[in-house]
């Protein structure tokens, strides 16, 4: 108990002089490794081949991972701000790490429940408590620029998939020297599925540490040096009091920016998770694609790159333009955006290639931006409680993404078969779905002074 | 804790994601250049 006991949140309050500079690279360290769930495709074929699976079956790995992010997120997010960072950060590696080992004997039994249960729902757990660790420790130690520190630990999930996609590949070919790894259909035996799980866990566990033992929470009244409270103050929307979890989902400011976060996200997914056969569907004619296989891969690729920079870049912007401003950006941006797409996507791959990674940043700015609009809305008394409620919507936009899209391409023709013409539909639900995110972005005003907690101000 | 320990600290961390950030970086972009290859 007395070992746990210097996890604890009274336990890492940061010494005079401590520098929270330190505190990017500890939150860093945890999102850089949990943002491997969205490289989960790189050996998706080889679980596919090993257990025998569907598609849908091996999917619902990641679905169920998502689901148990939101989920974990929204229920541990009170825990979280109870027992501090450095408790968060532990409990998040420990379940993280753990979840590969269970999925590992999982694929080595050739149960797939196991995996299910090991990366699905243990993996889960560590990846919401993950995700929402270090987020309200970073808005305290930066006040003057929430979204800018926010932005640099969220930029890591994204991250996650550039480092897990190529080392996953590499591991699998040093397991398994029969595999290819620059082909996208080459399979990996189980025993190098195995290894590669084994591996990730641990390695995974060990980086996740160092947050784990740097991460510290401000001294109570600690501010910057030559920071002025009330310079943030006046700008417009900024909270002057604190909303607690509990009062804040009694908020229409909540259920706004929930469905500001959920249209976003939605649009995103649409893409993303549809990006290799959605770029070789607009330039197919006469039933073959000009674009290959690998070339459709370095396009995934490329997204991942957008997508993590948008998280730092528009993020880092919001701190000079305002919140509600960068989301009109995310959101009026992408309905112009997606119009084009639909419109005049198949005429050139560089201006397809071009309007994705743009609506790609987009969304990865929303999700980076989120923390530092409710610090803005609610202050930063249980920010990190009313995020993880917030992720919610990220849930439900995992499961509408993919229905939106794959239900419409469904009734278009098969896979391999498709042509840009099928995406007009997909596309433009898409573009009503952002009108509503925009509306209700515009719809978001200061929340209502009876929901304040009567404490002294913060910011 | 001492003004070396934390530099020490500072240097380790950052070094740490900035070196892989940088390999998954270089190694996708790689991969994406196959797009316009």
């Amino acid at each position: 108990m007395s070992v746990l006991s210097v996890l604890d949140r009274k336990h890492t309050v940061a010494p005079a002089g401590y520098s929270r500079w330190l505190i990017p690279p500890a939150a860093l360290s945890v999102h850089l490794c949990i943002g491997q769930v969205y490289a989960t495709s790189v050996y998706k074929t080889s679980l596919i081949k090993d257990f025998g699976a569907s598609q849908t079956q091996i999917g619902l790995i990641f679905s169920i991972a998502i689901v148990m992010l939101g989920l974990s997120a929204a229920v541990g997010g009170t825990w979280v701000e109870r027992h501090g960072p450095r408790t968060a950060m532990f409990t998040a590696a420990c379940f993280w790490g753990l979840g590969f080992l269970v999925g590992a004997a999982g694929i080595a039994a050739g149960q797939l429940w196991l995996l299910y249960l090991g990366y699905g729902v243990i993996g889960g757990i560590g990846l919401g408590i993950g995700y929402i660790s270090p987020v309200s420790t970073l808005i305290k130690w930066f006040p003057d620029r929430p979204g800018l520190a926010t932005g640099l630990a969220i930029m890591g999930f994204g991250g996650g998939a550039l480092i897990a996609s190529p080392l996953s590949r590499q591991l699998l070919s040093a397991y398994d020297p029969s595999y290819n790894a620059a082909d996208p259909d080459s399979v990996a035996s189980s025993g190098a599925m195995v290894g590669l799980f084994v591996t990730l866990g641990i390695v995974y566990f060990v980086i996740m540490m160092w947050g784990v033992f740097t991460v510290r929470v401000p001294a109570e009244g600690w501010k910057p040096a030559g920071f002025d409270p009330e310079t943030v103050r006046k700008a417009p929307l900024i909270s002057t009091k604190d909303v607690s979890a509990a009062n804040a989902i009694k908020t229409p400011q909540f259920y706004l920016l929930w469905v500001v976060l959920f249209c976003n996200v939605t649009a995103g997914i649409g893409i993303l998770e549809q990006a290799a056969p959605m770029i070789q569907d607009f330039f197919r004619t006469g039933g073959t694609s000009s674009v290959a296989v690998g070339a459709a891969a370095g396009f995934v690729g490329l997204l991942s790159v957008f997508n993590m920079a948008g998280r730092f870049g528009w993020s880092t912007l919001s701190d000079h333009i305002g919140r509600k401003p960068t989301y009109v950006l995310f959101l009026g941006g992408g309905i112009i955006l997606y119009v084009v797409l639909a419109l005049a996507g198949g005429t050139s791959t560089a201006l397809f290639v071009l309007l994705a990674c743009l609506i790609l940043s987009f969304y990865g700015g929303g999700f980076a931006t989120v923390p530092a609009y409710l610090r803005d809305l609610f202050g930063t008394f249980q920010v990190g409680a009313i995020h993880g409620r917030l992720l919610t919507a990220w849930s439900a936009a995992g499961v509408a993404g993919p229905l939106i899209v794959d239900g419409f391409l469904d009734a278009e023709g098969k896979p391999g078969t498709l042509t840009a013409a099928a995406y007009h539909a997909p596309l433009y639900t898409v573009v009503g779905l952002l009108v509503v995110g925009l509306i209700a972005n515009l719809a978001i005003r200061p929340v209502n002074a009876r929901f304040h907690e009567s404490q002294e101000e913060n910011v | 804790m001492t003004t070396t320990g934390q530099k020490i600290l500072l240097v380790i961390g950052w070094l740490l994601v900035t070196v892989l950030l940088l390999y998954g970086l270089i190694e996708t972009l790689i991969t994406a250049a196959k797009l316009f290859a």
